[in-house]
């Protein structure tokens, strides 16, 4: 018998970053305050446990997504119903968009998401990388959060559903509205990896607590010592601090050098030497590297495909 | 001083095209004949010379390393110059791509080549951008006729049609630089379409045993390598491994069967919808006794016996692509396996430095499937007393170090102690303290890191590092800045 069932959605193909250390994350602090914690493991095709008090849905690539999506479209009445009833639904990253309602292709094709939070996404070519850090609140709870997000869609929030934190304008669910993840009822979507929860254990522990609610009802979880988390969690946020300061500082002197260049030769000459390359694009500034190489979108876009469940004519790209 | 290296290289790009671009004569091409072919020649000597002196004056005035300034300067100056300079490797030019093992199979056919009395030019500093490869190519003897690169997944579009290769190694595909790709699916993509763009008669060397890169290239009919483990106890458990890419078919998205497991998603597979299936067994095939150990191992490729001086299964992997790849360019197996057995690791990637008494044993972890087979090797290697792990988060480490959660540390718990470097140290402690265990110290600082190191251990120990890319350089400048620093103590005492 067991305090509390973690279920890992599909843990062999949604795990590209880390998820893995989400449930560990989970699981040891629970059973450091000793409750009992079984970890179910829920693939294709196999039962969600009756019993769970948190499911974790984590993000995948574009070809693991398209297959699980049809999977999941199948368990869309019996998640609702967990969510119903006060599970705990965690969404990371590809498993945020799967929560929402939509997910609206660059061709204008639409995929229907689980509904579990009225939020709808809307592939883009252009990804938000970058460390984040950012002010959650959830139920009650304010703490600090931190995190790396990597993502083509922008998400928007409905009216019923509050984001789980605010972070700077570029950041977040969209770059635009300075919000981060969506909260309804027991139902959490972010962008964040860390993982997520390894690296904030406030927000992991109000989850828990969350989940724990039908044994523990509102009683406080006990203090752990979280000496090395703390650590963790002020090297990552210092970390954010630095890596502002050189963008700004980089920024700097690429305008300095473009004034520069401007006023010695002018666009012109500039031009010709580029279509000297072969028109291949020849320029590789080190921060093009790495920034922004060879993205492929991160959608859910050839999911239609398969489950075909796009609403719109246009039909899937190839 | 690696961030000045990039900032001259951003100064470069900028005021290059306008101040001195406007200098260069552009319209040379080679095809108007021998007087025009020799005045082309001339002027990409005398930019050579230009830029090798930029790279020396990075390198002495310490700027940077100089590793990719006379590369983005030749290309500025004298555009066509790597496709002009490449038409010059009369025995043919190698690259070797894919997400690891590129330094070492390149070293290792670089090894093989230069013993049966070619004139090799090889990207050894492991600059293996477009850049790097023209400094290379600047830098580089000019008599050497065989060429062997390894190029950078992202680079390969660029560099396949520029240096019109005659062989193509191909790795393997593994979760990596997730902030660089997006996914591993793009990485094989990319590799697919390197295969696909080779000028006609060139051979495409493959993993045999990596089912997602198998099926990228095998339109190209590549040669295929692989290994396989007899030892029972080595061999990697059965079921899902956490640091594996997720088990489906890449024509069908059905589920794969493994009939045998080496490392990661490496090995033999078949799909239990389409029956897409790899080749079974590969044309060269590296059979393995016991891979453990950091120092030697006995394997076979292809039938012939070779000790190795080095071990881990990985490193099977690169000495099977090796020999294909040599036999691809016409030299025995026998030659190759004879050459190889004289192999000594490079920089970084099971390199033994001597330091206080202990021997630090530096492996290259990039991913976690990478991170898993070391962790296997120094698990199983009795001349290990602690390992370090290392972790950075520079953009060429990989930003996002979510995927540490994914190695396969918990195999470490329990048996040596543990400590933890590297700009996210601290992260590395959280990782351990969850995987069960505890670090006895947690240093971002090389120095002080090396200090701890020393407290914990005693003399005639074996320390293996594991660490990403530049916290493997700031940890070896350390070492061996250290070492200087100990001499000069020496000379100040007894003067």
């Amino acid at each position: 018998v067991s305090d509390l069932v973690i279920v890992h959605l599909y843990p062999r193909l949604l795990r590209t970053y880390g998820d893995r250390g989400n449930v560990l994350a989970l699981k040891r602090r629970a059973e450091w305050r000793g409750f009992r914690v079984r970890v179910d493991e829920v693939s294709i095709g196999e039962r969600l446990p009756r019993d769970a008090g948190l499911i974790l849905l984590g993000g995948g690539t574009d070809r693991v997504q398209e297959i699980v999506g049809k999977d999941l479209a199948a368990r869309r009445d019996e998640l609702a119903e967990a969510a119903q009833g006060g599970t705990v639904v965690l969404g990371i990253c590809g498993g945020y968009q799967f929560l929402g309602t939509r997910y609206v292709m660059p061709d204008g094709g639409e995929i229907d998401g689980l509904s579990l939070l009225d939020v709808e996404t809307r592939a883009t070519e252009r990804r938000i990388i970058g460390r984040v850090r950012a002010r959650g609140a959830l139920w009650g709870e304010a703490f600090d959060l931190v995190g790396f997000e990597n993502h083509g869609g922008r998400t928007t929030l409905g009216a019923s559903v509050q984001p789980l934190a605010s972070v700077s304008r570029r950041h977040g669910n969209n770059g635009r509205d300075g919000t981060e993840g969506a909260v309804r009822a027991t139902v959490v979507g972010t962008y964040l990896h860390g993982p997520v929860l390894a690296v904030n254990p406030v927000l992991t522990d109000t989850l828990l607590a969350r989940a724990l609610f039908p044994l523990n009802g509102n009683e406080p979880l006990g203090a752990l010592p979280d000496a090395e988390e703390r650590l963790a969690h002020a090297d990552a946020a210092r970390r954010v601090r630095e890596e502002h300061r050189a963008k700004k500082r980089s920024m700097l002197v690429a305008a300095s050098l473009i004034a520069l260049s401007l006023a010695f030769g002018g666009p012109r000459a500039a031009r010709e030497i580029d279509d000297d390359d072969g028109g291949r694009g020849d320029r590789v500034a080190p921060a093009a590297v790495v920034e922004r190489p060879l993205m492929i979108p991160y959608d859910l876009a050839r999911t239609a495909e398969i489950t075909g469940t796009s609403r719109s004519s246009a039909g899937p790209r190839r | 001083m690696r961030d000045w290296d990039e900032l001259c290289c951003g100064v470069f790009d900028t005021i290059g095209p306008n101040l001195l671009g406007t200098l260069a004569t552009k319209r040379i091409e080679p095809e108007y004949g021998s007087r025009v072919i020799s005045a082309v020649d001339a002027y990409d000597r005398v930019i050579c010379r230009f830029a090798w002196g930029a790279g020396s004056l990075s390198r002495l005035t310490r700027l940077g390393a100089g590793t990719s300034l006379p590369g983005l300067v030749i290309q500025r100056l004298s555009p066509g110059f790597v496709r002009r300079r490449a038409r010059r490797f009369g025995d043919g030019i190698t690259v070797v791509s894919g997400t690891n093992g590129k330094t070492t199979t390149a070293a290792m056919l670089a090894t093989i080549l230069g013993s049966t009395g070619h004139a090799v030019l090889a990207n050894e500093s492991g600059s293996n951008l477009f850049r790097g490869v023209a400094t290379t190519l600047v830098s580089g003897p000019r008599h050497a006729r065989a060429g062997v690169f390894e190029v950078d997944e992202g680079a390969l579009a660029r560099l396949v049609p520029s240096l019109q290769p005659c062989v193509l190694v191909l790795t393997n595909v593994l979760r990596d630089q997730l902030d660089r790709f997006g996914e591993p699916e793009t990485v094989a993509r990319l590799l697919g379409e390197a295969a696909g763009a080779l000028p006609s008669g060139s051979a495409v060397v493959a993993n045999a045993d990596d089912p997602l890169l198998w099926h990228a290239v095998e339109d190209a009919k590549p040669i295929g390598f692989g290994v396989r483990v007899s030892d029972t106890v080595a061999a990697a458990p059965a079921g899902a491994r956490m640091d594996a890419e997720p088990e489906v078919c890449p024509t069908c998205g059905g589920s794969l069967v493994y009939r045998r497991r080496t490392l990661a998603h490496l090995g033999s597979v078949h799909c239990h919808r389409c029956a897409w299936a790899n080749p079974d067994p590969p044309t060269f095939l590296a059979e393995v006794g016991k891979p453990r150990g950091l120092d030697g191992m006995s394997i076979s490729i292809a039938g012939i016996p070779c000790a190795l001086r080095l071990g881990g299964i990985h490193n099977a992997y690169n000495a099977a692509a090796a020999v294909a790849a040599a036999s691809s360019l016409g030299v025995p197996a026998t030659d190759s396996v004879a050459a190889l057995e004289t192999f000594l690791p490079k920089f970084g990637r099971t390199e033994r430095l001597p330091f206080d008494g202990r021997d630090l044993w530096l492996l290259l972890m990039k991913n976690p499937a990478g991170a898993g087979a070391l962790v296997r090797q120094v698990v199983g290697s009795p001349r290990v007393q602690t390992v370090a792990i290392l972790v950075n988060d520079r953009a060429a480490d990989g930003r996002d170090i979510s995927w540490i959660w994914d190695a396969d540390f918990e195999s470490l718990v329990g048996g040596m102690p543990i400590v933890a470097g590297g700009i996210r140290a601290s992260d590395v402690a959280v990782r351990i303290k969850y995987a069960g265990g505890s670090v006895i110290a947690a240093e971002s600082d090389p120095h002080r890191l090396l200090a701890a190191m020393t407290d914990v251990t005693v003399d005639g120990d074996g320390i293996a590092v594991l660490a990403t890319y530049t916290a493997m350089l700031d940890f070896r400048q350390a070492v061996l800045g250290s070492r200087v620093a100990r001499v000069e103590d020496l000379v100040a005492l007894t003067s």
